[in-house]
């Protein structure tokens, strides 16, 4: 959960190498580089035009506001249902999809570094209404041990996308590809075990809905096409079904004794 | 009980392919915020409403949130909005679009509003619910804007229809759908061929003349929810059942439709004061003014009522048509019309017009003016252009842009917004708090809809309704025995539709001309008139006792 979205901000400005100026609790006015320029002000034909003449180009600054309340002082307030924040969420979901890490150890003592798939679901729960549920599940490759709430437990990790000296890894016995087919097979059991009142509910409303427009149609046969498509769109409206959306995964190598420890907690 | 489950078989098949390529890999920090934001903005409950966390800058009434909640919840997605005006349709729909879309149930849309409307609606969507829109102008993409607001007119146009027809819309909504009342319109059909997922009907009038109009709107919701067309006619026309002697139907109807009150709100509205303005014609124009009603008696062919009414609005609006009148006559102009038409000419000053000055001039308010006359609109325009006192004018024909134009030069500029019926839908003018009825609308759906122009929702102030009336005319017995005695004024309009369509009176304004057209005395009219308020007294107190449908 993003507890604290001024800090959250920080965060993903200061990943992105870009610097924060001016700071205070709930004021924040960013230098953007190229890159996040690019991403978030909305001006492909400045840089197009500063490539073509050879010129470097000056990224522009954000002046962000990020208090719960809107104010009168020139700065873009941003808040979660801001199109700036929704922005800058697609830009990290887009391209934190994929990942291999691992774990930073340090000392010179060889370090062997067994193979986690990690992965953060999104389950859709679609029927007359629409929900949906969160889930962090890993995979262990070379034993297939399975946790809940991998990203929990790895939370205090310190993981890099460099191997640190001294660390090798463990091959996995199990493949990625597998891995991800134990994880959706163990979500579906648990799913199947949750209170189904709601599909059912669905279901009745979808028959129900069906019957009555066959009635009103009933003598119309003119009116065959109306009919046919209000059908089709009422199942896809009610038709009760789930779906499971990964938000990303990544191999992750993790060193025994943290691997022990979420195994055992 | 099985369901179906679909598995994100893609991502394994771009993971195997991203692994390869190292700048395709995020790193730690990275990975963790895209789950912090996954857990922050799931859609946690199928019940709860996600929609007001996400406009935090939105305040919403109760029963706006409620509205939404059992749109979403119990309606599933398919209503029938019909709050009185002013309550906040507009936001209601909104902000259940907005529900749908963060639950990611919608992407395309189509929203059909009148052409004054349409701007409206626009700036609406995209300040308040920061939901962003295209108006569909001369080049307009239906395959590939996502939320496109049009009007029907131009939906429906053979240019555009066919290619609607064929994209699949998640929501759709109407506003003013009072026009799909009737299913043998192509409005009708246009609206019902649709291909809709969700869709809000919006419209302050569900029943406007005959309880039919509900079952049509109804019907394009959830076709059969109250059975057919014939079924519905056999039980609730020919059983000549009172509407609100069916709780059944009034049960089946609150399944599908949001009806909110003033009264039911619980929210603080400003009060409305009214004050009746008469104005004595002087001898002259009031010579005139019989001069016209005799021409007009004699000429038997044509009603009288027209012109007088127009006299009693303005010289010019009555001039206009009379002159209108005698080049539709293939005959020689008659030495009579001439009289007549000079006499017209030779009046000074409309006595309304004169009064309007003096009260525009005793304050500093902001007013609005509302006729039913264009003539009487540029004659008056002009006036207060003699006076110096600044006004603007305002029609439904003005291009979007230009009525934008005079909404703000009005809140920042000018004194007076001279209006004519069209401008009666759909422009808020909250800042404005004094209202005149500068002549009355014989039709009391049409007042409402004028005073709920400034009596609405944002409106902070009491709000201040003065109506002309010229002694001794036509206007006087109007006032008198329309508006004062069924208390229009003051009760806001509601149960009004109700009664007027179960007493089959389907147009008052057509009803009431009847009456003077048919009556050879003053006495006789009055008499009638007196009968037709009656009956609709009567009716009202009936109402009170008993619990009405909508």
């Amino acid at each position: 959960m993003i507890t604290n979205l001024h800090n959250f901000l920080h965060q993903y400005f200061t990943i992105h190498d870009c610097e924060v100026l001016t700071e205070n609790q709930t004021e924040m006015t960013i230098r953007l580089n190229r890159e996040l320029d690019q991403v978030l002000m909305n001006r492909p034909f400045y840089w197009h035009y500063m490539d073509k003449i050879g010129r470097q180009g000056e990224p522009m600054s954000l002046y962000l506001d990020t208090s719960t309340e809107n104010k009168d002082n020139n700065r873009e307030w941003i808040h979660f249902g801001s199109p700036r924040l929704q922005q800058i969420f697609h830009h990290i979901k887009t391209n934190a999809r994929f990942t291999i890490l691992y774990e930073e150890t340090d000392g010179d003592t060889k370090t062997a570094l067994h193979p986690w798939l990690v992965t953060n679901i999104m389950v859709h729960y679609c029927g007359k209404q629409k929900k949906e549920s969160v889930h962090s599940i890993g995979v262990q490759l070379i034993n297939g041990v399975m946790k809940t709430d991998m990203m929990n437990h790895m939370d205090g990790l310190s993981m890099d996308r460099r191997m640190s000296d001294y660390s090798f890894t463990i091959s996995p016995i199990i493949k990625p590809v597998s891995g991800f087919r134990r994880i959706f097979h163990y979500l579906e059991n648990e799913l199947l075990e949750e209170d189904m009142g709601w599909v059912k509910q669905s279901t009745d409303a979808l028959n129900e809905e069906i019957q009555l427009l066959d009635y009103f149609f009933h003598q119309q046969e003119e009116n065959k096409e109306i009919l046919e498509k209000e059908q089709e769109r009422l199942t896809e409206r009610l038709q009760p079904r789930i779906e499971i959306e990964i938000i990303n995964a990544g191999l992750f190598y993790l060193t025994e004794e943290a691997s022990q420890l979420i195994i055992k907690d | 009980m099985s369901i179906p489950i679909l598995r994100d078989e893609t991502f394994i098949q771009e993971y195997e392919e991203a692994i390869k390529t190292p700048s395709q890999l995020a790193d730690w920090q990275l990975f963790k915020q895209s789950y912090q934001i996954a857990e922050t903005m799931k859609v946690p409950s199928f019940k709860d409403l996600v929609a007001p966390k996400f406009l935090p800058h939105l305040e919403f009434l109760p029963h706006q949130i409620k509205c939404a909640e059992k749109v979403i919840q119990h309606m599933n997605g398919k209503a029938l909005l019909a709050d009185e005006v002013g309550l906040g349709k507009t936001i209601e729909a909104g902000l259940i679009l907005k529900e749908y879309m963060l639950r990611g149930l919608v992407q395309k849309v189509l929203i059909l509003v009148p052409a004054s409307l349409v701007n409206q609606w626009a700036l609406e969507l995209n300040q308040k619910f920061l939901i962003p829109t295209v108006t569909s102008g001369k080049r307009v993409d239906w395959q590939n804007t996502n939320i496109l607001i049009s009007t029907l007119d131009t939906a429906k146009s053979a240019r555009h229809r066919q290619t609607i027809l064929e994209q699949d819309y998640d929501f759709v909504i109407v506003d003013e759908a009072h026009k799909l009342k009737n299913h043998k319109t192509k409005n009708f059909h246009f609206v019902q061929q649709l291909s809709k997922k969700y869709c809000l009907l919006l419209t302050a009038t569900p029943v406007q003349n005959k309880l039919t109009d509900i079952f049509n709107l109804i019907s394009l919701l959830k076709p059969g929810y109250l059975g057919t067309y014939d079924d519905f006619i056999k039980q609730h026309r020919e059983e000549k059942r009172k509407v609100d002697e069916d709780p059944y139907l009034k049960q089946l109807i609150s399944k599908v439709m949001v009806r909110n009150r003033r009264a039911d709100t619980g929210v603080h509205w400003t009060k409305r004061e009214i004050e009746t303005i008469w104005v004595p014609f002087t001898d002259q124009e009031m010579d005139t003014y019989h001069h016209v009603e005799r021409f007009f008696k004699h000429n038997t062919a044509i009603s009288a009522i027209t012109y007088v009414r127009e006299f009693c609005s303005s010289r010019e609006a009555c001039y206009l048509s009379i002159k209108k009148w005698v080049q539709q006559q293939d005959n020689v102009e008659l030495p009579e019309t001439n009289e007549l038409l000079s006499s017209i000419e030779q009046l000074p000053h409309h006595a309304k017009a004169l009064k309007l000055v003096e009260l525009l001039k005793s304050s500093d308010e902001k007013f609005i003016v509302f006729t039913e006359y264009r003539a009487t609109q540029i004659y008056l325009q002009w006036l207060l252009q003699q006076e110096k006192i600044p006004s603007v004018i305002y029609r439904g024909g003005f291009k979007k842009g230009k009525k934008d134009w005079m909404r703000q030069l009005f809140q920042h500029h000018a004194q007076v917004m001279i209006a004519t019926e069209a401008a009666g839908e759909g422009i808020n003018l909250q800042f404005c708090h004094r209202l005149i009825n500068y002549d009355l609308p014989w039709n009391p759906m049409r007042l409402e809809q004028r005073i709920g122009r400034i009596h609405r929702f944002g409106q902070e102030n009491d709000v201040k309704i003065y109506n002309f009336a010229l002694k001794n005319t036509v206007d006087e017995h109007v006032m008198n025995l329309l508006y004062n005695k069924i208390h229009l004024f003051e009760n806001v309009i509601g149960n009004l539709e109700q009664i007027l369509s179960d007493l089959h009176l389907p147009n008052l304004e057509r009803e009431v001309e009847q009456i003077f057209e048919e009556s050879r005395s003053v006495g006789e009219s009055k008499i009638k008139l007196n009968n037709l308020t009656s009956v609709i007294q009567s009716y009202q107190q009936a109402d009170e006792a008993k619990e009405n449908l909508l």
